[in-house]
C-alpha cells in the first residue's frame, strides 16, 4: 500500500478521500489554490501544497502544477477525485511518466471511453444494447420513412450534421413519417446546409440508471448494482438512490453483466460507472448504454450504503496492485438516497451563490451521512462548483429512507448563503417522488411549480418569534464579541516551521 | 397565540406555540437575519436596514446582482459621474461584470474595496 498520496481536488471529495487515507494509514497531501488556502481539505490533510491562483485553469486544472506538487511532497500516487482532471487521459499518462500511480483507470481506457460515439461503437460490438439508430445509405424520403419503421416507434429524425436539438422531428405513428421526414429535411438544409438525416429510436420518459463497476489489475471486474439518478434539473443530478424502484434482481443481473462487458471492452480497471437509459415498454423494461464515467462518481455513497463497502478504500487497494475479493450479483441491503446541497438560489433561476456559512449545522442520527468540504465559518468561493454537501440517508426500505431524508433536511440549517435545501424538501415531499414515478424529465416539469410555491411561503410564526428574540439579542451584544473561536480564526500554522 | 422562546445554543432556539415545539436556527449578518425553521429558510431585513433605506430615498445605490468579488473600484467619494460610467467592476462565476452609473451625479459613499467578496443586493456605491 502507498505511504503518501496527493489528492488533486478540493471540497467534499478531497475531504472524503483524506478520511479514507487516514483509516488506511496513508499520509495525505492536499493541493490548494489561493482561494482555498484555509479550506477544510487543507486543514485536514497531513501536508498541503499551493498549486496556483484561484482560477481553476491555473490551479486544479493545471496538470503540471499538480505533478510538481506531487514530486515536491514525495507522494507515490495521485487520487483525482471527480471533475477537474479526473477524466483527463493526458493527466493520467503524465502521472505515469512521473512515476506516480494514477488512482483510476489506465490512460488508454479513459481515452477509449472519452468520445461518446466511439464508446457506443466499442460496446455495441460486444452486444451491449445502445439506442437503436441508423444513417440510411439511401437518403430518399421513402428510405428514411422505412428506416423509421425499422428502428421502431416512437422515433426521432435528426439532421446528421446537427446538434442541440435543432431540426429534430418526432414520429409517434407511421402515418406521419413521410411528412416528418420532409419537414426534417427542410430544417436540416436550412440550418446546416446538409439534408442528411439520422433516425433514432425515441426513448420516452426514460429513467437514468447507472451501474457501479470496479476492476483490479488481475482481471477481476465486478459490478455493485445500480443507482437511479432520474431526478435531474437541466441534466444535473439532484437526488440519487439505490436500489432503483424500476430494477428487480433479474434486470440488475442483466444490466450488471452489460456494464461489466462494456468495461472489459475498454480494458477498464479501478472504479467506474456505466450509464444507461431505462424505458418501460409493452414488452418489459429495455435498457441502452449511454456512456461510461471513468472516475468515482459524486453519488458513490448510496452504493457504499446498500452494499456495505468503501469505494475509495477499494480504489486505493486496486491502484496499489492488490486483488479485489468482491463478486458480482450481491443483493443490496435496505435503501439509500443522496441529496446534493448547493449554494444556489432557486428563486433566481438557481443562480450560484457565494458567501460565508454563518451558521452550518449538520444533521445527526442513525443512517445519516454528510459528506461536506465546509464547516461553520467557512466561505463558499465564487470560483468553483457551488456544492456544499451531500446528505446521504439509509434505512430499511425506500419509504423509511424518504422519511429520514425529509427529517434530516429539515434539521440541516445552512445560513448566510441561499441554498437549495427548501427546494430539495419540496421535491422529497412530492407524492410522485414518494411513489417512485419519476423519469429524467420529471424534475424539469415540476421545478417551476415547486419554486413558485416556495416563494409564496411566509416565515412561520415560530420562525418570526425566534427571529425577533435573535434580533433583540444581536442588538444587545457588541459586534466585536461575535467572532469565531481563535483556533479556527488563526489559520494555517505549523510547529517548528 | 403565545410563543415561548428559549435559547438552547448559539443561534438555536426552541419555540413553543400552542404546546407544539419547533427548533429554529438564526444567523445575523450586516443587513439582516437568516432564519431556518423546519427546512424553510427566510431572510428578514433588520430594523437598521429599514432605517438606512429610508434616508436613501431620492438617490441611487448600486449593488451586485449576485455574490461576486470586487475587481476594481473606479470612483471615490465626491467624484462626478455621468450616466453609463463604469463605477465598479465585479467578477463572479468567471465572468466580469461592470456596474454603471444609472444617472449623472456625485458619489456620496463607497461601501466596498478591491478583493472583497460582496453579497447580492448589498449597496456598493451610492450616487446622489
Amino acid at each position: 500500500m502507498f505511504h503518501r498520496i496527493l489528492i488533486a481536488n478540493r471540497g467534499e471529495i478531497a475531504v472524503r478521500i483524506i478520511r479514507a487515507c487516514r483509516e488506511l494509514g496513508i499520509e495525505t497531501v492536499a493541493v490548494y489554490s489561493d482561494a482555498d488556502a484555509r479550506a477544510m481539505h487543507v486543514r485536514l490533510a497531513d501536508r498541503a501544497e499551493r498549486i496556483g491562483p484561484a482560477a481553476a485553469q491555473e490551479s486544479y486544472l493545471s496538470a503540471s502544477a499538480i505533478i510538481d506538487a506531487a514530486r515536491r511532497s514525495g507522494a507515490q500516487a495521485v487520487h483525482p477525485g471527480y471533475g477537474f482532471l479526473a477524466e483527463n487521459a493526458g493527466f493520467a499518462a503524465a502521472c505515469g511518466d512521473a512515476s506516480l500511480v494514477f488512482v483510476g483507470p489506465p490512460p488508454d481506457a479513459i481515452a477509449r471511453l472519452g468520445s461518446k460515439t466511439a464508446a457506443r461503437r466499442l460496446v455495441a460490438e460486444r452486444a451491449v444494447p445502445v439506442v437503436p439508430g441508423e444513417v440510411p445509405a439511401d437518403q430518399s424520403d421513402e428510405a428514411i420513412a422505412a428506416s423509421v419503421a425499422h428502428v421502431g416507434l416512437p422515433a426521432l429524425i435528426k439532421p446528421s450534421a446537427g446538434g442541440g436539438g435543432i431540426g429534430m422531428r418526432t414520429v409517434l405513428g407511421s402515418e406521419s413519417a413521410i411528412d416528418q421526414v420532409r419537414a426534417a429535411r427542410r430544417d436540416a438544409l436550412a440550418a446546416f446546409g446538409d439534408g442528411t438525416l439520422y433516425v433514432e429510436h425515441l426513448v420516452e420518459r426514460p429513467r437514468h440508471v447507472e451501474i457501479q463497476i470496479i476492476g483490479d489489475r488481475h482481471g477481476r471486474l465486478v459490478h455493485l448494482g445500480e443507482r437511479e439518478c432520474s431526478l435531474q434539473r437541466r441534466h444535473q443530478k439532484v437526488i440519487e438512490e439505490s436500489p432503483s424502484v424500476a430494477v428487480n434482481e433479474a434486470l440488475r443481473a442483466d444490466m450488471g453483466e452489460a456494464a461489466v462487458t462494456a468495461a472489459q471492452a475498454a480494458g477498464y480497471q479501478n472504479a467506474g460507472t456505466v450509464e444507461f437509459l431505462l424505458e418501460q415498454t409493452a414488452h418489459g423494461p429495455r435498457f441502452y448504454f449511454l456512456e461510461m464515467n471513468t472516475r468515482l462518481q459524486v453519488e458513490h455513497p448510496v452504493t457504499e450504503a446498500v452494499y456495505g463497502v468503501d469505494l475509495v478504500h477499494a480504489q486505493l487497494r486496486v491502484a496499489a496492485g492488490e486483488p479485489l475479493d468482491w463478486h458480482s450479483g450481491r443483493t443490496p441491503r435496505g435503501h439509500a438516497i443522496e441529496a446534493r446541497i448547493y449554494a444556489e438560489d432557486p428563486a433566481q433561476g438557481f443562480l450560484p451563490q457565494a458567501g460565508p456559512l454563518r451558521l452550518y449545522r449538520e444533521p445527526r442520527g442513525p443512517g445519516i451521512r454528510v459528506d461536506s468540504g465546509f464547516e461553520e465559518g467557512d466561505a463558499i468561493a465564487v470560483h468553483y462548483d457551488p456544492l456544499i454537501a451531500k446528505l446521504i440517508v439509509q434505512a430499511e426500505d425506500r419509504e423509511r429512507a424518504i422519511l429520514r431524508l425529509r427529517a434530516a433536511l429539515a434539521s440541516f440549517p445552512i445560513l448566510g448563503v441561499r441554498t437549495n435545501v427548501p427546494y430539495l424538501l419540496a421535491v422529497v415531499e412530492d407524492d410522485s417522488f414518494a411513489r417512485g414515478e419519476i423519469d429524467t424529465t420529471w424534475l424539469d416539469r415540476q421545478t417551476a411549480a415547486l419554486v413558485e410555491s416556495l416563494a409564496a411561503e411566509q416565515p412561520s410564526p415560530a420562525a418570526r418569534a425566534a427571529a425577533s428574540h435573535a434580533l433583540e439579542r444581536a442588538q444587545r451584544v457588541p459586534h466585536a464579541t461575535r467572532t469565531a473561536d481563535p483556533w479556527t480564526t488563526l489559520g494555517a500554522w505549523r510547529l517548528g516551521s | 397565540m403565545k410563543a415561548d422562546v428559549a435559547a438552547i445554543g448559539p443561534g438555536v432556539w426552541r419555540v413553543t406555540i400552542d404546546g407544539k415545539a419547533t427548533t429554529v436556527w438564526t444567523a445575523v449578518d450586516d443587513a439582516g437575519m437568516w432564519v431556518h425553521a423546519d427546512g424553510r429558510v427566510h431572510y428578514l431585513a433588520n430594523e437598521a436596514d429599514v432605517r438606512r433605506s429610508r434616508t436613501r430615498s431620492g438617490s441611487h445605490d448600486l449593488s451586485a446582482p449576485m455574490p461576486a468579488t470586487v475587481r476594481a473600484v473606479l470612483v471615490e467619494v465626491g467624484a462626478q459621474v455621468h450616466a453609463g460610467d463604469t463605477v465598479v467592476t465585479l467578477e463572479a462565476m468567471k465572468m466580469e461584470l461592470a456596474l454603471r452609473a444609472p444617472s449623472d451625479g456625485t458619489i456620496t459613499a463607497v461601501h466596498c474595496q478591491v478583493g472583497e467578496l460582496v453579497q447580492a443586493g448589498v449597496p456598493l456605491v451610492e450616487i446622489a
